[in-house]
């Protein structure tokens, strides 16, 4: 089974457009949308339009969860990083509003289950960093108290994968980086291919495998349109830079 | 948030074709599949392939947990000899056509898949189950005893419980309330897209309707759509008749039993 996951578009189209093109390609048996689809950019309604229409299985991020909290004046804001959420019509915000915040699936593997965890940031909050150099032992405490054996999520904009020993057993956590915002560095738009192969088991190492997907869009033309529009011109150089 | 839920397929490629043109018009947000895309007709290969294409979020069935082991066994609750007979040659020849890749994506399936939200500073989880979450073949009809039926949902931690199996469609709600304090629990049979049993012939499957105000203490909050479609039948019953598969399997098919 392969399973694409891809996160944090923050109303970036042409990076989304490109990401389908590239995923597309990889035939994935299914496919989950980690959230963060608003902020930052102008095409908030095209984003979800576009996620919408594939019906893609999405969670809710922070950006995402944020928008039915906004006060009346940060929505009428002109300019400024509110601006973005300025742009998002009713409907789109409806489908904000309703977006469950985790998916978990259970697989019956060889000798055992294998429970599957999506969240935006962590287990218990949409908006917690769950960085590469967290310390181990509160690593695995994450898994423990969230019963999850693989733990994907998003929310930091740099990918990674890594994984725990937990006894006898392995724990593996995957951050799937960002389609339209990435922050390591490389401005190319980034996903990942999780594959659990028929003989997978949570008792051997590597046994699951993790694919990190980088993909070129148009980077010029979306940093180019951030700064024609009212947003702040930043968001263009660190569309470029990546950071 | 709509969601489209659909199960029990059982190898009908015209109604499977039928209700993605169908479901397609609703619009949904979400789609997934409850499992049991094999058996009982002549095109498995081109159901996954279908749904595969999509990549949408599939469970397994028994019908698919069997063959992706190559087993003779479907985990089918046949009732009659002739039932039995039936089922063996319906196994024995899904056996022999479905391909390697296809067999392996149905020995893949996850078996189990919880939507948890968290809305209104209050949460519930929707659980997507073939069966029961107890086992990938127990029945759960309609008329099972409410302290049954909320004792299964209270275990598996499920607020809205769907599921396939039975190929016949309901919605019970059951008030699982605790010190006068209401929790409304959501058990829905979605019905069979490809082999229904409930004496309309017509495809069908559920629309799930959550909105900001979804909550498990307003019954009315979570809203259930049963859709039955239109489908080449005959196309299907035919393809049974000109098949090794028993004969009574297309005469199911035309009279929805």
């Amino acid at each position: 089974m392969k399973i694409a996951l891809f996160s944090d578009i923050h109303a970036n189209l042409p990076a989304l457009h490109a990401f389908f093109e590239s995923v597309e390609a990889h035939k994935p048996d299914a496919l989950y949308c980690l959230g963060d689809l608003v902020g930052y950019h102008i095409w908030p309604n095209e984003v979800i339009g576009s996620i919408r229409r594939r019906s893609i299985p999405t969670i809710a991020g922070n950006h995402d969860a944020k928008v039915q909290k906004l006060k009346a004046a940060d929505l009428a804001a002109t300019s400024g990083k509110n601006y973005a959420y300025t742009l998002i019509g009713d409907s789109e915000k409806e489908y904000l509003a309703t977006l469950p915040a985790h998916l978990r699936i259970e697989f019956q593997l060889k000798d055992g289950p294998l429970t599957l965890l999506l969240v935006h940031g962590s287990p218990v909050s949409n908006d917690e960093y769950l960085l590469e150099d967290k310390p181990e032992a509160d690593f695995l405490d994450v898994f423990q108290k969230a019963s999850a054996d693989i733990l994907c999520f998003g929310h930091s904009h740099k990918p990674y994968s890594r994984t725990l020993r937990d006894g006898n057993r392995y724990r593996l956590a995957i951050n799937t980086g960002s389609v339209g915002k990435p922050k390591d560095g490389n401005p190319q738009g980034g996903y990942v291919l999780l594959t659990i192969p028929l003989d997978a088991s949570i008792h051997h190492k590597d046994s699951i495998l993790v694919e990190f997907v980088r993909f070129d869009y148009d980077v010029e033309l979306s940093a180019r349109t951030l700064e024609a529009s009212s947003l702040p011109p930043e968001f263009a150089d660190m569309l470029r830079k990546a950071y | 948030m709509k969601i489209a839920l659909f199960s029990d397929i059982h190898a009908n490629l015209p109604a499977l074709e039928a209700f993605f043109a169908d479901v397609e018009t609703h619009k949904p947000d979400a789609i997934y599949c409850l499992g049991d895309l094999v058996g009982y007709n002549i095109w498995p290969n081109e159901v996954i392939n279908e749904i595969r294409k999509r990549g949408i979020p599939t469970i397994a069935g028994n019908y698919d947990f069997g063959i992706g082991r190559t087993s003779d066994d479907c985990g089918c609750a046949y009732k009659t000899d002739d039932e039995k007979a039936n089922g063996a040659v319906s196994i024995s020849l899904t056996n022999e056509i479905v391909k390697d890749e296809e067999r392996q994506y149905l020995r893949s399936l996850p078996a189990h898949i919880k939507v948890e939200f968290q809305l209104n500073n209050d949460k519930f989880n929707l659980l997507l189950v073939h069966g029961s979450p107890r086992r990938i073949n127990e029945y759960l009809f309609e008329d099972r005893e409410e302290k049954s039926m909320l004792r299964i949902m209270h275990d598996a931690d499920a607020d809205i419980m769907c599921f396939g199996h039975t190929h016949k469609p309901y919605h019970r709600i059951l008030n699982d309330s605790k010190d006068d304090a209401n929790h409304f629990r959501h058990a829905i049979n979605i019905g069979s897209v490809g082999k229904p049993k409930d004496g309309n012939p017509q495809g069908g499957y559920v629309l799930l309707h959550i909105t900001d105000h979804s909550s498990i203490t307003d019954k009315d909050s979570i809203q259930v759509e049963f859709i039955r479609f239109d489908y080449d039948i005959e196309k299907a019953a035919k393809a049974v008749e000109d098949s090794r598969l028993p004969n009574a399997y297309a005469e199911s098919l035309r009279k929805g039993i």
